[in-house]
């Protein structure tokens, strides 16, 4: 019977990988979209494939920070996790129906803790590690901001230079295949692991893998099949947000976003920090879009962006804490 | 004043408050991030001022 309910969650878990590619994914072709580089059709099979092959590159890091370093291991349990994943998805799709660019990470942060709270008090609840990704929470469009600011600059004087202006745009988006793909990668390094900590913590729970076990092959190779699916499955109207209203780019300020945010992907996943890869692609675009005047920033839009940064992790371990109160009877 | 400086000197500001509460692992990561933003501030106030010129 457990076994059975382990399979179970496992799945819910790759469903929700599903729904995070659905739902963040869509942030890796908004700006190649945007700058029609390539059609969407073409551009999300592009930022699919690199969402799977981003396993050869990246080490389990993140999954570890999300397995053991959220939620004390002796409160987690398969109840636990089926709340704090159903509260997750719950709050992903209202998010996504509505249209508004939260984060898919910090639900699922948010589910987990709402649901261990539920069951043990805030004792259950691994304070370094999640005080670490309320850090990232705002460091990390800090960071993809300035980033974003400066490679625009440089890339800015080096188009001074060129006389042919055609051919430097021409230039700009055959270079725009490659920082997205980049981007991409950095975007599956980090997101797909977050599922994989969460099936690492379920199989740990279940006796299934000892305390110290690294994340399983089949579950690295899942998680980043089921985050490209969701990816070619599409996020059609966040795309539309995050790629024409915060601000409109160019192919060069589409290269300089998309740099900078696989920059910020890199140095996090390598560090094990778990981030939202909206806000990174977010604070990017905000510093290309910053670079003529505040004014081209939509800044209406980027607050609607902030508003769900807030509400996200509340909002999901509320639905999450609810949700195991309501099941634990049974 | 220049919006763009105010802003950076605000986001140096809020990297500056996180070094407070992160691990000292990774408390270089807000220190860098401060200092960017300050000497961002900075530029941008004096292209402004040159721009205004």
């Amino acid at each position: 019977m457990e076994d059975a309910a382990l399979w179970f969650v496992i799945a819910i878990a790759l469903a929700f990988d599903f729904t995070n590619g659905m739902h963040d994914a869509a942030n890796s072709i908004a700006t190649i979209v945007a700058t029609r580089v390539l059609s969407p059709r073409l551009a999300v099979v592009w930022a699919a494939v690199f969402n799977f092959v981003a396993f050869l590159i990246f080490k389990t890091h993140v999954a570890s920070t999300i397995a053991k370093g959220v939620v004390e291991q002796d409160v987690l349990s398969i109840g636990v996790i089926f709340a704090g994943l159903i509260g997750a998805i719950a709050w992903n799709m209202l998010t996504w129906y509505l249209g508004l660019p939260s984060s898919s990470s910090h639900a699922l942060v948010g589910g987990m803790v709402g649901a261990a709270v539920a069951k043990s008090g805030f004792g259950s609840v691994v304070s370094s590690g999640l005080s670490k990704i309320g850090v990232f929470i705002v460091l990390a469009p800090l960071i993809g901001l300035a980033l974003g600011f400066i490679v625009m600059v440089i890339v800015l004087q080096f188009s001074q230079k060129a006389k042919n202006v055609n051919r430097l745009n021409r230039g700009f988006r055959k270079m725009q295949l490659v920082s997205a793909g980049a981007y991409s990668l950095g975007h599956g390094g980090n997101d797909a692991q977050k599922t994989m900590g969460i099936i690492l913590a379920l199989l740990i729970a279940t006796g299934h893998a000892g305390a110290d076990s690294d994340v399983p092959l089949w579950v690295v190779l899942s998680a980043h099949t089921a985050i490209a699916l969701g990816t070619l499955s599409g996020g059609w109207r966040i795309v539309h947000t995050m790629g024409s209203k915060i601000t409109r780019l160019q192919p060069a300020g589409g290269v300089s976003a998309e740099s900078a945010a696989a920059a910020t992907l890199f140095f996090v996943s390598a560090n094990g920090i778990p981030v939202s890869t909206t806000h990174t692609i977010t604070g990017c675009i905000v510093g290309v879009g910053s670079i003529q005047r505040l004014s081209a920033v939509r800044w209406g839009v980027a607050g609607r962006v902030v508003w769900a940064w807030i509400l996200t992790i509340p909002g999901a371990a509320l639905m999450s804490a609810l949700l195991f109160l309501l099941l634990k009877p049974f | 004043m220049d919006q763009r400086a105010l802003f950076f000197m605000i986001a140096a500001a809020v990297a500056a408050l996180l070094t407070t509460v992160i691990d000292e692992a990774l408390r270089y990561v807000p220190e860098l991030v401060a200092v960017t933003y300050a000497v961002l501030a900075a530029a941008s106030y004096l292209d402004w001022r040159t721009n205004k010129r």
